[in-house]
């Protein structure tokens, strides 16, 4: 009988990073500028409105690994935040990572909050909280965009916790909740049902202003990228637009198109730009 | 010798359960009948085309859709929660104006109907709160409220599914009754539920809430 030697292959351990960059505008001033350990947060110089680009040194999330943004506006600030890469969440065989994305939009001030798609590899765990505070006559843009896997590369995801919490308030109180969340039950299911079909890609974008509404016409009229499926209501001072897409790319093209009706013409951060 | 012993029970009012029966039943007029939940859209794409699919179209709506978000609203409701607070929740998770109208407009309508019904006064609020706030004067077990709401949301969508798919009626109370266990046990997890546990995964659903907006053809309101 075949002696079974056990290889015991455990993965290597990475280190656990903690990371927290948080940036403060008064205006078109920076008035606070903070980082910690892997979480970095670059000031490209851009034309028009300032323009803050985080990036996670760490290379990707895994097992314990905590990991914090942050903006403050105040005195009518206009910002776009995003993300310097794709945000990759490995294999965490030890417990989850946790993200936390925090923005406080004061009065008269808006947010862009655009970060670059998340992707999910196999046996990856995160948990991430992301919330927009609002003061009343503020505004913002945001986006979520998660790609299971490398796709190009035949990548199947089959093993997951992904909780992704993200929430908008316009004074305390609740204006957007989506609490998304995909285990490893659900992928099992496949393409059937009302979870994701074939899709490995989805995004949620949401403007929420006075007047949002408003946008759902022009926006219906740029959701037509092949490769995606699209959906868009306005309704309540918001407009969503949901997507699906087998592939990643689609989804970014469709996205980057969203923006610019959106922004009103504004081009995208470079960091998006295909 | 004996010990004469005083048993104090509060018996259960055994009208209650059949209060909750007509308050979620189809005849109670909360206009039901008139929103698919984006059903009509899904069979229009193609997506739901006979048992099997509705059947797996419903089990997702029900367990990681709309249907586990309104059981926690409506646990949470039944042990005590703030009404005003649960309400925002409820407005804010609503993701699409379509889904906004299908829980304030029945919500509304059922708080009218309470108010003509015994002269209670409950506001106008999303449907799972107005229905909390009604049934905490019934006295009933959370699970047994909210495994009758989840029913009565089912049994409403497997009507719909009759009519538009279209399936035979015994057809569509198979799919009903298939999702039996499902409920009771969505309804056990709801009664100890919190605000943290809200999680939705029915993101094709959704989308189809929202596609239903701009469909040319229309039966059903969402």
């Amino acid at each position: 009988m075949l002696d079974a030697t056990i290889q015991t292959k455990t993965a290597p351990k990475m280190q656990r990073s903690r990371g927290a960059a948080r940036a403060g505008f008064d205006g078109a001033r920076l008035v606070g500028l903070h980082q910690s350990g892997s979480a970095k947060a670059i000031l490209p110089r851009v034309p028009g409105a300032p323009e803050v680009v985080f990036l996670n040194t760490s290379g990707g999330l895994t097992s314990g690994d905590r990991l914090s943004y942050e903006t403050d506006l105040t005195g009518g600030a206009r910002l776009v935040a995003t993300t310097q890469a794709a945000e990759r969440a490995y294999r965490a065989d030890d417990g989850r990572a946790e993200v936390s994305v925090h923005h406080r939009v004061g009065a008269g001030c808006h947010l862009d909050w655009l970060p670059q798609e998340t992707i999910l590899f196999d046996r990856a765990k995160l948990s991430r909280d992301t919330v927009i505070e609002l003061a009343p006559d503020a505004s913002c843009l945001m986006l979520e965009a998660v790609v299971l896997g490398r796709i190009a590369m035949g990548e199947r995801v089959r093993d997951l916790q992904f909780l992704d919490m993200r929430r908008i308030e316009r004074v305390g109180r609740p204006v957007f909740i989506e609490p998304f969340a995909l285990g490893s039950e659900l992928l099992a299911k496949g393409a059937r049902g009302a979870i994701l079909g074939e899709a490995r890609a989805f995004a949620t974008l949401v403007l929420c202003a006075p007047g949002a509404e408003d946008a759902v016409d022009p926006v219906r009229a740029v959701l037509d990228e092949p490769g995606v499926e699209g959906a868009a209501s306005g309704f309540d001072g918001k407009c969503v637009i949901r997507l699906l897409a087998e592939e990643s790319w689609p989804m970014r093209r469709q996205i980057l198109r969203l923006m610019e009706t959106l922004r009103r013409g504004q081009q995208a951060p470079r960091v998006w730009q295909i | 010798m004996t010990t004469a012993t005083t048993i104090i029970t509060t018996m259960p009012d055994p009208t209650a359960p059949l209060a909750l029966m007509q308050w979620l039943s189809p005849a109670f007029p909360t206009g039901a009948f008139a929103y698919s939940h984006g059903l009509e859209q899904a069979v229009a794409a193609g997506e739901v085309h006979d048992a099997e699919s509705f059947a797996a179209w419903l089990e997702d709506v029900i367990e990681l859709g709309a249907g586990w978000c309104d059981a926690v609203l409506l646990g949470c409701g039944l042990r005590g929660g703030d009404p005003d607070q649960l309400d925002a929740v409820a407005r804010a998770l609503a993701g699409s104006g379509e889904r906004l109208r299908e829980t304030v407009e029945q919500g509304t309508a059922f708080a009218l109907a309470q108010a003509g019904l015994r002269g209670a006064e409950v506001p106008a609020r999303a449907l799972p709160v107005a229905v909390a706030e009604a049934a905490r004067d019934l006295d009933l077990p959370a699970a047994q409220t909210v495994s009758l709401y989840l029913h009565a949301f089912a049994s409403n969508l497997v009507s719909a599914a009759v009519r538009l798919v279209p399936l035979g009626q015994i057809a569509g109370q198979r799919v009903l009754g298939g999702q039996h266990e499902r409920i009771a046990a969505l309804a056990v997890r709801a009664e100890a539920a919190e605000l943290a546990d809200l999680a939705s995964s029915a993101f094709r659903a959704e989308i189809s809430a929202m596609q239903h907006e701009t469909l040319d053809v229309r039966l059903f309101k969402t």
